[in-house]
């Protein structure tokens, strides 16, 4: 046994240090004589455990003791464990691949490739107006039963849907757009944006994409791009708004007209009604195809989540 | 008293100042070098390379001129009667294969050995027993390793070569060769004797000690790999038919014939390893300028200081005579149903101290005894009693976890 642990560390290390390859070709001659029923004579097995034993003597006599009085049991535990962490690593680096966490999809838990959880963070829906939101969990993120048809969507011709949730004025949701529109663009998805006042109150912005589409149909997608691409401070102020219509060369009073009216007034609020009922609990979620991924995650996650087999 | 710091000094490999330094005690297997012999190798590599016994030129008559200078240091080292007894080869192994096939064996010729030969003195015999039908008969010696005179004069009669070890390998007991050769040449035998072992731990005078025939390695006396001697008497060697031939044994060849050159050239067949040679010339020099009876005392100091510590572990088991009086620079010992070469690596990681595990090179009393394998320290000039103490402290606290 303490040969095939010794066989697979030493083949692993042996692939970038030439100084362990000869190690990995003991151990798997050793391995193979054990295979073919023939006592392993190279001294490999007592080679590593005078090796193994000597950097415990010096720390505790009464540990090397044991060490070597049950060694072969011993290297059969840390085989298992072996196996047990392979499995895990591995089963962890699938996970930062496709879902860029090593816990799973939008797990928020330590990972080591993703040490300061970038991958994950969102804009929490706090105790300000818009929420009343309960915390929720991945698993009950839905767009079921969820009305979505008064966002603007962008028709195209692959098969995929995607649905941004995302918030004018969440760093997040600002960070992944980018990535959003490049996979939009590679995948031909169908896309709908929409703007969930997270933080701050942004349901001015949201008035005017309406009525931006309503009124200049496809020339909205810029205008929303602007918006969740521009400086974020002066999008932010109010003030500003009829600024921003300008640069679009968009008639500022007709375009105020429509966001003032009720009617729209109203139809932002539902919107914003149906969109908790996909139990959100931060911003940016993006649903591709009904599954969602909360916080900014690589692209290649939302790639691979669009691939019919992960890479491809 | 053998001034062991002072010749520590010649040693680079003990004063790496900030790097690994060992704890040699492997010297059976291959001694350390002294900086002086590196030195005149690197020399004739640097200033003065060219053919020996070829060439007309100045570099080769200089190189031809040294290589014979050697010869010349080598026979008086072992006190020949006179340089050409002595042919240079790569090792005690090659020397004891030219003899043995050079010496005119033929079937149910009778070849005595001991029972604790290494390979390299047992193997050209069992090989040729195979080939032409010699007979290989094997004396046992004393339970404690010693030679037994009793079982060796039983068994002499009608031998025509006796080749025994002069100091073992194995157990580090010197046999009493002189007593040997006169009871081999009694009875007509030829006596050859392996000598790898002992060149740099005792003096030893063929013609004091009457031997025929003797081989030994650069390597274990302080000299380079890739040399050896075989000293051979010069009668004798006359009466030998080289083994290996080609270049540089021939005065003159045609496309059907060729004449030999005398002895020692004819055995020397093809270019030499000419710097190993002064090299070895140069270890021979720095044994010279020492005192064997230094050496031995200085030997015997840290063998017995050894052996006692040894001692008092009953679970070991030293190989060889309780003695270490009689175990020249050698202790080996083993433990029942260990594996020594787990101990031997311990020892290495936890304290630089290198030592040899294994069986030796004598499979064959191993396999006898029904003993796995065994761990020898094999000291010296440049070891002190303070590296046998780290020895001591580190095999102990081993023995507390086995
Ligand atoms: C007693 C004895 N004979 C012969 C040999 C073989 O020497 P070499 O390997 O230099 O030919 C050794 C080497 O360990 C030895 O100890």
């Amino acid at each position: 046994m303490p040969c095939v642990i010794a066989l697979i560390i030493f083949g692993i290390i042996g692939i970038f240090s030439a100084s362990h390859r000869d190690l990995a070709k003991e151990a798997f001659s050793c391995v193979f004589k054990r295979i073919t029923l023939r006592p392993c004579d190279t001294g490999f097995k007592e080679k590593i455990k005078g090796k193994v034993l000597s950097k415990i003597i010096n720390r505790s006599t009464f540990l090397a003791r044991m060490v070597n009085r049950h060694y072969e049991v011993l290297s059969w535990v840390f085989f298992v464990l072996m196996i047990g962490s392979t499995f895990w690593v591995f089963s962890g680096v699938y996970k930062f691949y496709v879902y860029g966490s090593c816990n799973g999809l939008n797990q928020s838990g330590f990972c080591a490739f993703d040490p300061s959880g970038e991958n994950n963070k969102v804009t929490t829906l706090g105790d300000n107006s818009t929420c009343g939101i309960t915390p929720a969990t991945e698993s009950s993120l839905t767009l079921k039963g969820v009305d979505l048809s008064s966002f603007v969507r962008k028709t195209n011709i692959g098969k995929d849907e995607v649905v941004v949730i995302g918030c004018y004025a969440c760093d997040y949701s600002r960070k992944v757009y980018p990535d959003i529109l490049k996979l939009i663009e590679n995948k031909k998805a169908n896309y709908t944006f929409a703007s969930y006042p997270a933080k701050g109150d942004t349901t001015f912005l949201a008035e005017a994409g309406y009525c931006v589409n309503k009124i200049y149909g496809e020339k909205y997608w810029e205008f929303n791009k602007y918006l969740l691409e521009g400086e974020k401070d002066f999008i932010l102020d109010k003030s500003n708004l009829n600024k921003i219509l300008e640069i679009f060369n968009f008639d500022i009073k007709k375009v105020n007209e429509c966001s003032n009216s009720t009617e729209v007034k109203t139809i932002v609020e539902n919107q914003a009604k149906e969109l908790k009922k996909t139990n959100i609990y931060g911003t940016p979620t993006i649903f591709i195809n009904g599954k969602a991924f909360v916080g900014p995650k690589p692209y290649r996650v939302y790639r691979s989540a669009m691939n019919k087999y992960i890479f491809f | 008293m053998l001034d062991v710091n002072k010749i520590r000094e010649d040693f680079s490999v003990l004063n790496r100042r900030g790097s690994y330094i060992p704890i040699y005690f492997d010297s059976a297997c291959m001694s350390l070098k002294p900086d002086q012999v590196v030195k005149v190798m690197d020399d004739y590599y640097k200033e003065g390379f060219a053919c020996v016994g070829r060439s007309a030129h100045r570099s080769g008559v200089q190189a031809t001129k040294k290589v014979k200078e050697v010869r010349g240091i080598v026979a008086k080292f072992i006190n020949a009667k006179n340089e050409n007894e002595i042919i240079f080869t790569r090792n005690t192994t090659e020397s004891i294969n030219l003899f043995a096939n050079s010496v005119g064996l033929s079937k149910g010729d009778i070849v005595l050995i001991t029972d604790k030969e290494h390979n390299s003195n047992l193997i050209p015999w069992l090989f040729l027993r195979d080939k032409i039908g010699i007979i290989v008969k094997i004396i046992p010696c004393n339970g404690d390793g010693t030679f037994s005179i009793d079982n060796f004069s039983e068994m002499i009669s009608g031998a025509k070569i006796v080749s025994v070890v002069h100091t073992s390998n194995l157990d580090g007991v010197t046999n009493p060769i002189k007593e040997i050769s006169q009871i081999a040449h009694k009875n007509g035998a030829l006596i050859f004797v392996d000598g790898a072992q002992g060149m740099a731990h005792k003096k030893i005078d063929v013609r004091d000690l009457d031997i025929d025939f003797l081989a030994f390695s650069g390597h274990k006396m302080l000299g380079p790999t890739g040399t050896g001697v075989l000293y051979g008497k010069a009668s004798l060697l006359e009466k030998l038919t080289p083994f290996m031939v080609g270049g540089n044994t021939v005065s003159n060849s045609t496309y059907t014939n060729y004449e030999f050159l005398g002895v020692p050239d004819k055995f020397e067949a093809g270019l030499q390893d000419y710097a190993g040679i002064l090299g070895l010339g140069e270890a021979i020099k720095y044994l010279n300028n020492l005192d064997w009876e230094e050496i031995e005392e200085h030997e015997l100091k840290l063998n017995t200081y050894l052996t006692e510590e040894l001692k008092k572990i009953s679970k070991i088991k030293i190989i060889g005579p309780e003695n270490g009086a009689e175990r020249s620079s050698v202790v080996n010992f083993y433990i029942e149903g260990v594996d020594m070469n787990k101990i031997a690596i311990m020892l290495d990681e936890m304290a630089n101290v290198e030592v040899r595990s294994g069986r030796h090179c004598v499979h064959s009393w191993f396999e006898d005894k029904k003993i796995y394998n065994s761990l020898r320290v094999s000291f010296s000039i440049y070891n002190t009693m303070e590296e046998a103490e780290i020895f001591i402290t580190n095999l102990n606290k081993i023995m507390k976890i086995l």
